[in-house]
């Protein structure tokens, strides 16, 4: 295993990815390239509190959510582990991971979890990550698993652009990202308003569902939020 | 906890190892060789403005630097707005080719990459790759040329290289606006702390500071970044990296 395996992606041209099935397929054919067994398409879910996530798609889901539960995935993802596109893979040692709990790690071991990648997303600004498990160490490709990072981009891109479920994934309205992104911007409310020809009282409005929305408890933190996920 | 040893048994191609780039000849040489692996002549770094309703694209460097070519020019002209939209809304590969050309990408790249209408003026195909970086920084590399090649393998390639290189240029700038920005240790403490959602009271009290001092600290920093309130200086510090 010294050769840095290309991924055969082209013999098997898959056509534009445009439901969900797709994206089950070519992540299943993803893993089979980078020899990993098992796959998870995650987002951090902001709607319900900080330690939270949405799985997209996955072949993992019942013993993954039974290993480690929503909190646990949502541990790994923001464990510092996560790299981005055009950026060396990183193995995640289950056995190791001192950021999940032991009962996690044995869980993880029980069923078969060596090693973990992480690989954070890019479609047009959000944050989803895709994990990918082996049963046992080296096992998987990182050559190719870096490789194949991108077209995990593209499909994912082609998905929510084919389904539209992008913009309802956006949790916050169209007014209400407006509201947040002038705020951001050092404007006051009052400002806000005569920008967007409101009242006050319906910006503040506005803001405050944010601010619900999110969970935070000021806007500094809604705003925070917000920028962190990439919505503003 | 990582496993080092991991890598010396899949070995990463190696034009793919992180090469840091320490001022902007060194990002064009990389950009060059970039190019030069799928036969593009000319080639364009762009950042992304991040004001929400006019997307503009605003050249960092070309192929032409330190002059600014006909593809940087023709991105990021006025009237270039739907293409600026295309970029920050995916990340899908946009190409385009004359009226009457064939397309350059092979079939299987196709499958990825979008065709949008030729957004320069001139008879030359082209290919733009959009790139980010986590707390919204984002812009695109473009390709030129009247010989591209590039195959499905060599498109995931050349955009993981884009990212590769996007994110080291946009390291710099960061590294260079924060020697300009002496923002102390406390100071970025306490609007990291801000950000979490704590008032004053809390920060003072959780660092064993006065309240009068955790606000002097957010004071100062608002000035120092140029903000004209303690939310938008905290928006600045995530968006330039200074938090995370």
């Amino acid at each position: 295993m010294t050769q840095a395996a290309p991924i055969q992606t082209t013999q098997d041209a898959p056509g534009p990815v445009t439901s969900r099935a797709g994206l089950a397929r070519f992540m299943r054919r993803t893993c089979s390239e980078i020899c990993a067994d098992l796959y998870m398409l995650v987002e951090p879910s902001v709607e319900r509190g900080p330690k939270s996530v949405r799985i997209i798609t996955s072949n993992w889901i019942f013993d993954a959510l039974e290993d480690l539960g929503t909190e646990g995935i949502a541990a790994v993802i923001e464990s510092g582990n996560a790299t981005g596109p055009g950026m060396q893979p990183r193995a995640i040692v289950t056995a190791e991971a001192t950021f999940l709990s032991s009962e996690e790690r044995r869980a993880l071991r029980d069923h078969g979890h060596a090693e973990l990648y992480c690989q954070k997303l890019d479609a047009g600004g959000t944050r989803i990550f895709a994990l990918f498990s082996g049963e046992t160490r080296h096992g998987i490709n990182a050559a190719a698993l870096a490789r194949a990072h991108m077209a995990c981009c593209y499909a994912l891109n082609q998905f929510f652009t084919a389904t539209g479920s992008r913009a309802s994934r956006d949790p916050l309205s169209e007014r209400e990202r407006e509201c947040l992104a002038w705020v951001s911007q050092g404007k006051t409310t009052d400002e806000v308003a005569v920008i967007l020809g409101v009242s006050s009282n319906t910006v503040n409005s506005y803001v405050a569902h944010a601010i619900q929305k999110f969970g935070a408890s000021n806007r500094a933190m809604a705003i925070a939020t917000a920028i962190r996920s990439g919505i503003i | 906890m990582f496993d080092e040893e991991k890598l010396t048994g899949w070995s990463l191609p190696a034009e793919w190892s992180p090469q840091p780039v320490t001022g902007l000849p060194e990002a064009v040489r990389v950009c060059r060789r970039i190019a030069d692996t799928m036969n593009a002549e000319s080639f364009s770094l762009q950042f992304l403005s991040p004001q929400g309703e006019s997307r503009r694209l605003a050249p960092v460097f070309d192929s032409d630097f330190p002059g600014v070519s006909f593809l940087s020019k023709a991105l990021s002209a006025r009237d270039a707005g739907a293409f600026a939209r295309q970029i920050a809304q995916s990340t899908v590969p946009l190409w385009w080719r004359p009226a009457g050309g064939s397309p350059f990408p092979s079939a299987g790249a196709r499958c990825w990459a979008d065709e949008i209408e030729n957004p320069t003026e001139s008879d030359t195909c082209g290919i733009a790759f959009p790139v980010s970086l986590e707390h919204g920084r984002s812009g695109v590399i473009a390709f030129a040329g009247d010989s591209i090649v590039i195959d499905e393998v060599g498109l995931c390639d050349v955009h993981a290289r884009c990212f590769a290189l996007f994110g080291e240029v946009a390291k710099q700038r960061l590294e260079d606006c924060a020697k300009a920005l002496p923002v102390s240790k406390r100071e970025i403490e306490c609007l990291r702390l801000t950000a979490s959602g704590m008032t004053s009271e809390d920060i003072a009290s959780s660092l064993g500071l006065s309240v009068h001092t955790a606000n002097q600290y957010l004071t100062n920093s608002t000035h120092k970044l140029n903000a004209v309130n303690r939310i938008h200086a905290v928006a600045k510090a995530l968006r330039s990296g200074l938090i995370d």
